[in-house]
């Protein structure tokens, strides 16, 4: 196997020309016990019993989260009813388009979509909770007034799917950078895993933002892979020499790739097929090594892309991994028309497929292990376009998973009103009272990394618990209270 | 310069490679600023020699031009652009005819199917438009036009990822518009965009009603944004070489805000069916998708629109959609952003991912006047891009920063394209269904409006590092990279070229047997001994890498093609298909430059 550019052990070794203090690099690993082993490691570990996962699950599009959750308590309902107009969806039909969350926040309580009965029972038993009015921010920004004042630093193209759909992976809206917040945990963590060609990161949707690193790629995969169909297609056995040949045709496109090549072009694409020949090598090991799962998944992609997780969290011990990201993308949720009628349809997919890993998790004894959280682009505007609604700003996420404080409406959820100081404009678009950064920083602490290593994942941090910038992070940082 | 035979020098940027007798590749292959000089008493006359610039394109020239100007081509139409030089043979192509519309090949197939079934009511199937894409682009010789239309279809994105995925009459009457305004103007291109219905249910303007304050609701803005953010302007204000206006804060300036966006969603607020006669209805028939959409003027919004630098659309009574659309289109027309933003658009599709400021700069200067007097005149924004010293000048082979990786599927057009696919009957059945299986890509099938891959897209490590963009590397992942090269296994090993299937259920097998594709290898064929290898590879190498592969790259091929047998003509036939599959999978083949 060929060198990588720059190993991972140069990267923690040359981490002092990055910008920050090389030490920081260091915490997350020395807090971990990891420096000492990470030479000696062998390359299969026997299952190691802090594995941990995030799953991210992007509704592409910009979901209409508003009617996702729905406040119920007389005055803010019918305050959601004048205010959606004929996108609101109605507290008292038959059959049902809202089911009730078991939850009351003095007096004030909540019901969820239809279509998310699977949904309703997770928060009702604790396993999953959301987090409310949630949205990319590069600081706090109080209201309307505070919005308008230029004083505060705004996301760049805001209300662009293009700039919303990255930011919500990078955490960084004052730029468009490249790397991702699980790229960037990544960078940090992937020696926590003993195989370095198996990437912690993995991707059933592609490459993304969420997942790109400084040093580190995700690997993509598709839920239709197998053992027996990943991999170079090769001569059949009918060929006398095949075996032979195989080997000598796959080496030579594992030669061409890693070739030293001067043009920035070259290179890319040369270390790119050189990691996806090593990477499919291992996969193609772990996945051979798979027993099948007993939890049964719907007929849906959403849902065979988690099932395809879930056999690879299974197989963990053959990708080398204590620490791993899944990212899947559910695109078509740009509803500007139909917004009601599609949701009926999509929704009880998301909520199968939640359902499903939750239980497929509880199979392998990993429901303590693993964090699965839904983003989307941003949430639309309360008011209507005729059936459909427009590009807004903070929206509604869940998060599921033994870890989670569940049953739990997290976040402060805004009064729907067009007059609310929140409400940025005729159409009903709100500023996020909860931020990405502090979202991702409560799953990045759990996930590991140390405190001290906060900044480098999500720049912007600071700017959410202190006045004054740098500072370090407060003991016991949990903004939002995620998790139990 | 009367007299005589011109000596065109190529030699110029010639690689350092191991010295091979019969070898073809000399070089990158410059065309521009070459030195003439000599002369003898051969008896070409001057005009069929010296062209343009005084020179012509050596082969390998031609190929690196053809790669920028077409989807594929084949060792005839290298040979042609060397004859006839590059200007000409651009010229020659801007006044080929359009053999067909794609919207009237679909139709064909639905009428051969409604009538071999003797079912009149019988359906269109999607199917259709696939088999009409691939016929058009095999058969027709408006190679630019094809390349160019492809471009256009990766800015105006519609796909069949959408309500109307499964229509036919949808998708190839809306890529008609792309072949219909590749050579006219980009204000002309808006417009045919704006009023198809493609256009206008992906982007959900199509029975958008007027506001109604009393129920909370307003026009829909999907159309407004998208037509400024992706087609138009872009989100920031551009100089004319395509950087930033930057602002007193150092940063760089919006060019709308979501105010903007509502006022432009006023002006697209009225179109619907042209065979319906009143609005808000669905569409009446299949091809309803084929006729440009019509104004109900009473349900578009009333009264004044303010649009950007401070152009006001007048509140018309009585009203009139039509005049206000107009009024949109051209304000973003004639927009300052306009001309580099799509300058830098096409040049990123045709010829390279990080075009500098000054070659922005003159091709926005050529949107902008054609020379005379005419804005968006896409003849010469096509040429200033593909005739620019930077498209043409050999430095890009030692610049490492020049270069953009291959589209996937223009890959696959290019096996078909370059070893000459043909089938029985002259009739191309093409699904495209395995290529986009293995690589995620064929026309019209992208995720979202913001296309395939997004053209700011930086790919970590040393593009990104070097703060440049890779817009192709987005789709470039491990299970598309390992697909392409099993994609080149199926096609070329195998010689699966296309997927053809039957148009109706039974159809005769005769049919299907003269539309399978079978590619020519047959002067290939006749290089495969061991001491003639070095000379396929050249050719191959001339005719799919302009040459670019390099002695070591050729090494390596060329030690496992040896490896083969080659005894029976299907081992040589074995080798052939190898070296190809190799090429193809190689960096310096992948990345055109």
């Amino acid at each position: 196997m060929s060198k990588r550019k720059i190993s991972r052990r140069a990267f923690i070794g040359e981490a002092s020309c990055a910008a920050l203090g090389s030490m920081t690099l260091y915490n997350s690993l020395v807090n971990l016990g990891m420096m000492t082993t990470a030479a000696t490691r062998p390359h299969i570990i026997s299952t190691p019993s802090d594995y941990k996962a995030v799953v991210c699950i992007l509704l592409a599009g910009g979901a209409d989260s508003f009617n996702f959750i729905v406040p119920t308590e007389t005055s803010e309902y019918a305050q959601y009813v004048a205010t959606r107009g004929s996108l609101a969806l109605s507290n008292s039909a038959t059959p049902p388009q809202l089911l009730p969350l078991n939850y009351n926040n003095n007096g004030r309580t909540f019901s969820i979509h239809a279509g998310m009965s699977a949904v309703q029972n997770m928060f009702n038993t604790g396993k999953l909770s959301f987090v409310t009015n949630i949205g990319t921010l590069i600081e706090p920004i109080a209201n309307k007034t505070e919005y308008n004042s230029g004083m505060k630093k705004v996301p760049l193209g805001l209300y662009s799917h293009s700039d919303q759909i990255m930011q919500w992976q990078t955490s960084v809206p004052q730029s468009r950078s490249a790397v991702g917040v699980a790229g960037r945990m990544a960078d940090i963590l992937q020696d926590m895993n003993s195989i370095p060609e198996a990437a912690m990161n993995i991707s059933l949707a592609g490459k993304n933002r969420w997942q790109s690193g400084n040093e580190t790629n995700e690997f993509s995969i598709s839920n239709s892979s197998t053992a027996a169909t990943i991999g170079y297609s090769n001569y059949s056995s009918g060929l006398s020499n095949a075996v032979y040949l195989n080997d000598r045709k796959n080496k030579a496109l594992d030669s061409l790739a890693a070739q030293q090549y001067a043009n920035l072009f070259h290179k890319t694409i040369g270390d790119l097929n050189v990691t996806t020949s090593e990477s499919i090598e291992v996969f193609k090991v772990a996945m051979s090594n798979l027993v099948s799962l007993t939890t049964t998944f719907s007929a849906t992609n959403l849902s065979n892309d988690l099932k395809k997780i879930a056999e690879l969290i299974k197989v963990r011990s053959f990708l080398g991994a204590q620490r791993q990201t899944f990212f899947v993308s559910y695109g078509g949720w740009d509803h500007h028309d139909d917004v009601i009628n599609n949701q009926n349809v999509m929704l009880p997919i998301v909520s199968n497929a939640l359902n499903e890993f939750n239980n497929a998790m509880t199979e392998l004894g990993m429901q303590d292990n693993v964090v699965t959280f839904t983003i989307s682009d941003f949430a639309r505007t309360l008011t209507s376009n005729g059936n459909g609604s427009d590009h807004a700003w903070g929206g509604n996420s869940m998060i599921m998973g033994g870890p989670i404080d569940g049953g739990n409406i997290f976040g402060e959820f805004p009064s729907l009103s067009l007059t609310s100081p929140l409400n940025l404009s005729n159409r009903g678009l709100l500023i996020p009272t909860t931020s990405v950064d502090e979202f991702y920083a409560e799953i990045a602490l759990w996930f590991g990394v140390s405190p001290n290593d906060l900044s480098y994942i999500l720049p912007n941090i600071c700017n959410f618990y202190s006045p004054t910038c740098p500072a370090p992070v407060p003991s016991g940082f949990m903004p939002i209270g995620m998790f139990s | 310069m009367s007299k005589n035979f011109v000596l065109i020098i190529y030699l110029l940027c010639t690689v350092a490679l191991a010295a091979q007798p019969d070898t073809l590749t000399i070089g990158f292959g410059e065309y521009h600023g070459v030195m003439v000089s000599a002369s003898s008493s051969h008896n070409y006359p001057p005009e069929t020699t010296l062209k343009q610039d005084g020179y012509l394109p050596n082969l390998n020239a031609s190929s690196r031009f053809l790669g920028q100007a077409t989807l594929g081509y084949n060792m005839e139409d290298l040979q042609e652009v060397s004859e006839m030089g590059i200007e000409d043979w651009i010229d020659s192509q801007f006044v080929k005819p359009i053999p067909f519309s794609l919207k009237n090949k679909v139709k064909d197939y639905h009428n051969f199917v409604k009538t071999a079934t003797n079912t009149p009511a019988a359906g269109q199937i999607y199917r259709m438009w696939s088999y009409a894409w691939w016929q058009y682009h095999m058969a027709s010789a408006d190679v630019l036009r094809q390349r160019v239309a492809m471009a256009l279809s990766e800015l105006f994105v519609v796909s069949d990822k959408s309500a109307f995925g499964g229509n036919s009459y949808a998708l190839s009457s809306y890529y008609d518009v792309m072949l219909n305004n590749a050579f006219t103007n980009y204000r002309d291109l808006m417009e045919d965009v704006t009023f198809h219905p493609a256009m206008g249910v992906y982007l959900t303007f199509l029975n958008n009603p007027k506001s109604n304050p009393a129920t909370n609701q307003f026009p829909d803005e999907n159309y407004a944004r998208e037509l400024m953010q992706l087609f138009t302007i872009g989100t920031s204000k551009l100089n004319m070489d395509g950087s930033y206006v930057l602002g007193t804060n150092g940063q760089p300036i919006q060019t709308y805000n979501n105010t903007d966006i509502a006022e432009f969603a006023k002006v697209f607020t009225g179109l619907s069916w042209a065979d319906r006669t009143t609005f808000n209805r669905s569409a009446a028939n299949d091809t309803s998708y084929t006729l440009p959409m019509i104004m109900f003027n009473s349900s578009h919004e009333t009264g004044v629109k303010n649009l950007l630098n401070g152009f006001v659309v007048p509140n018309r009574v009585p009203t009139d959609g039509i005049a206000d659309i107009q009024d949109a289109i051209s304000n973003l027309f004639n927009h300052s952003n306009t001309p580099p933003f799509v300058a830098k658009f096409l040049i990123q599709r045709l010829v390279t991912s990080n075009p500098s400021p000054d070659y922005i700069e003159r091709v926005a200067n050529v949107f902008v006047n054609n020379g005379q007097g005419v804005r968006g005149d896409m003849k010469a924004i096509i040429k200033a891009i593909l005739l620019d010293p930077e498209a043409k000048s050999c430095k890009s082979g030692n610049d490492v920063e020049y270069g953009a990786l291959r589209e996937p599927f223009v890959r696959y057009v290019q096996i078909n394209k370059a070893f000459d696919a043909s089938t029985a009957s002259g009739n191309y059945r093409n699904d495209m269904d395995y290529v986009y299986r293995f690589v995620q890509q064929k026309p019209l099938t992208s995720p979202s409006v913001f296309n395939f891959f997004q053209q700011e897209y930086q790919p970590i490590g040393p593009i990104e590092e070097a703060d440049l963009v890779g817009p192709e590397f987005q789709i470039t992942n491990a299970q598309t990279i390992m697909g392409y090269v099993n994609s080149l296994y199926r096609f070329v090993i195998q010689e699966n070229v296309a997927d053809e299937y039957d148009l109706y259920t039974n159809e005769d097998d005769a049919t299907y047997a003269n539309e399978v594709s079978t590619i020519d290898l047959n002067d290939e064929v006749l290089l495969t001994d061991n001491n003639k290898l070095h000379i396929l590879l050249d050719r191959l190498n001339l005719l799919l890498a302009q040459g670019r592969l390099t002695a070591p790259s050729l090494a390596i091929i060329k030690n496992v093609v040896t490896e083969l047998p080659n005894g029976t003509a299907t081992e040589k036939r074995d080798r052939v298909r190898l070296a190809i599959y190799l090429i193809m999978s190689s960096p310096e083949y992948l990345i055109n430059r």
